[in-house]
């Protein structure tokens, strides 16, 4: 578990995190999100151990990052937002010098390396110039680099950007590897969608104050109300409005006041419920034209969007 | 081993470039033909060598290789170690180092002997140049062995001050410029008071004499100068902890003195804010000044 404790970052008049705490679950797929410029970078720095706060503490477990930063930083695998690679290596050169600085013996090394370049599936890529390599690789090669050490806390800056649809993919399925080791990971976004489908509790930053952090359904529940369905009718929609005021699934009609085919209401409960409404609606012989359940995870970038409308970069 | 695998990782990067190859070629040739140059003009000079004026060619071909030699390591070596830290940082790799088992003292003490493996390259790539001098004499084994610890200290001192503005500096071509400013006032500095102290007879007391002596002992023209021409040119000792040394020696002395300090101050500036490090310091400094 790590437990971020008010922390505070100035950097001469500029105030990068203000009073932000939060606490890390151990084995968690932790994501870091807000804009550009809100102090996740900042914040990962912090608990890497690269930089202190100005004021606050960070634990990982019983120790504190600044009281001991190498002993931290034994434990962690540090991913910059920047790859932070050796063009003129070959990927297994590159990988046998951090497994030499982190202190491998050389008996041991080649076969962590072989191991991690497997893991990433860049065993075919050993002999090959990292220059040479697309950025997916080389994204693939420094979450190995990070690997190198078999830290307990991955902490990855912004590793997605840049990576086209397939690449992303592929990082998602490395991540749930990881998980399934037994590693935290704390990744940082500011693409909401790129952390919502992997990441099991997310925190929202904003100008270096925490809105909102745990679980996903947790954190757009309280933000932005629970689930929501849209339903399109020919005609009657009044009659329509009505039936779903009265029914128990529905907690709040959104656009009841409104004129128009669509209607949009809050609902709790699952596909048994959806079903249920559904149903109702045509028993009722409303004729329904589409019937559009839609999760609270799959509304995060609104919720995403609304809270850090106007949030200005430092 | 963190150290070794640095080192092997500098050596790799550096060595695997291809303007490596090129300048080492490109130090050949102008050596070379400088040295060709020198021989054609004595040559025409004295109609064809003669007997008695080789062991004089000799010994003027090696002063001029060596000179050659001494301006091509102060204008070649702070690129080798002018960009090893800040470099790292501009690379993005700095933070992933600091992460890891290496020391202060292991990174930067592998980044300079990566620079200055570099530097004793070149010079022994030299040597084959070197070695023409003996078809004709005129240099004493003493004098290449001073010649040769005088070219090795000054890419030791001119290595270090480059990994010194490394640490401090932040960006590249900043540092980069500023180790080559240092190596212009350390050739010519000296040459340059004592042109201007010309005719101003100091009392060898005062502290400004002691100053430009010291200044002297350290200046690598001055300690080659003695060195080349064998006690015929230059200054014969100096007299220094309290001893006579020969100029090469007192050189060697200082230049490791200054090496150990910029050494030390680039251990302390090495990891990121150093400032911010001395703040509770200075800040304690100033209570104390204002409760007084």
């Amino acid at each position: 578990m790590i437990k971020i404790q008010h922390i505070y970052k100035r950097y001469r008049s500029v105030h990068a995190l203000e009073d932000l705490s939060l606490e890390i679950p151990q084995g968690a797929i932790f994501g870091l999100i807000g804009p550009n410029g809100a102090g996740k970078t900042t914040l990962l720095r912090i608990l890497g151990a690269l930089i202190p706060p100005t004021t606050g503490q960070v634990w990982f477990g019983n120790e504190e990052v600044t009281q001991s930063p190498t002993t931290i930083q034994r434990k962690i695998g540090y991913m910059p937002d920047f790859f932070g690679v050796y063009p003129d290596l070959t990927s297994e050169e590159y990988l046998e010098f951090y497994a030499g600085i982190h202190g491998i013996s050389r008996r041991k090394r080649s076969n962590v390396v072989a191991d991690l370049l497997e893991l990433v599936d860049l065993t075919s890529k050993r002999d090959a110039l990292v220059e040479t390599l697309s950025r997916g690789m080389q994204q693939r090669l420094c979450l190995a680099r990070a690997l190198i050490h078999d830290p307990d806390v991955l902490l990855l800056d912004e590793p997605a950007s840049g990576l086209d649809p397939r690449a992303r993919v592929e990082f998602r399925e490395l991540l749930r590897t990881l998980q399934g080791m037994g590693k935290t990971v704390v990744i940082s976004s500011h693409i909401l969608l790129e952390l919502a489908e992997i990441c099991s509790d997310i925190a929202i930053i904003r100008a270096g104050q925490l809105v909102m952090a745990g679980n996903v359904e947790q954190v757009t529940h309280s933000l932005g109300g629970g689930n929501q369905i849209e339903v399109r009718v020919l005609e009657r929609a009044t009659d329509a409005k009505q039936l779903l005021k009265e029914m128990a699934e529905i907690s709040n009609l959104l656009n009841e006041n409104e004129d128009g085919e669509v209607i949009q209401a809050e609902f709790s409960g699952d596909n048994q419920a959806l079903h249920r409404i559904l149903a109702e609606l045509m028993a009722h012989d409303i004729p329904v034209v589409s019937f559009a359940p839609r999760r609270a995870v799959d509304r995060l970038e609104e919720v995403y969007m609304s809270i850090t409308e106007g949030a200005s970069a430092l | 081993m963190t150290f070794t695998a640095l080192l092997i990782k500098e050596l790799r990067l550096r060595l695997r470039r291809e303007r490596f190859v090129w300048l080492i070629i490109v130090y050949l040739l102008v050596m070379g033909l400088l040295g060709f140059g020198f021989l054609q003009r004595a040559n025409a000079f004295s109609g064809g060598y003669q007997g008695y004026l080789l062991s004089q060619i000799g010994a003027q071909l090696y002063a001029l290789l060596s000179f050659i030699q001494l301006f091509l390591i102060v204008f070649i070596a702070p690129a080798f170690t002018a960009t090893a830290i800040n470099g790292e940082k501009e690379r993005q790799t700095f933070d992933l180092l600091l992460c890891s088992k290496l020391s202060a003292f292991s990174l930067l003490a592998g980044k300079l002997i990566a620079g200055l493996v570099n530097a004793l390259l070149l010079i022994a790539a030299s040597i084959p140049l070197f070695s023409l001098v003996f078809f004709f004499g005129g240099v004493s084994p003493a004098q290449v062995f001073s010649t040769l610890v005088i070219f090795v200290m000054t890419a030791v001192v001119v290595g270090t001050f480059g990994l010194f503005c490394s640490t401090l500096l932040r960006r590249t071509t900043v540092s980069t410029a500023a180790a080559y400013i240092f190596c212009a006032l350390w050739l010519f500095a000296y040459p340059v008071i004592s042109i201007l102290t010309l005719g101003s007879s100091l009392p060898s007391n005062s502290r400004w004499y002691i100053w430009i002596q010291w200044l002297n002992a350290w200046n690598p023209i001055s300690a080659l100068n003695s060195a080349v021409s064998s006690g015929q040119g230059g200054v014969g000792s100096f007299y220094l902890f309290r001893l006579h040394l020969a100029p090469w020696v007192a050189f060697t002395l200082v230049s490791l003195m200054v090496t150990v300090i910029l050494f030390l101050l680039s251990i302390v500036f090495f990891k990121p804010d150093p400032a911010g490090r001395f703040l509770p310091w200075l800040r304690y400094l100033g209570e104390k000044s204002e409760q007084s």
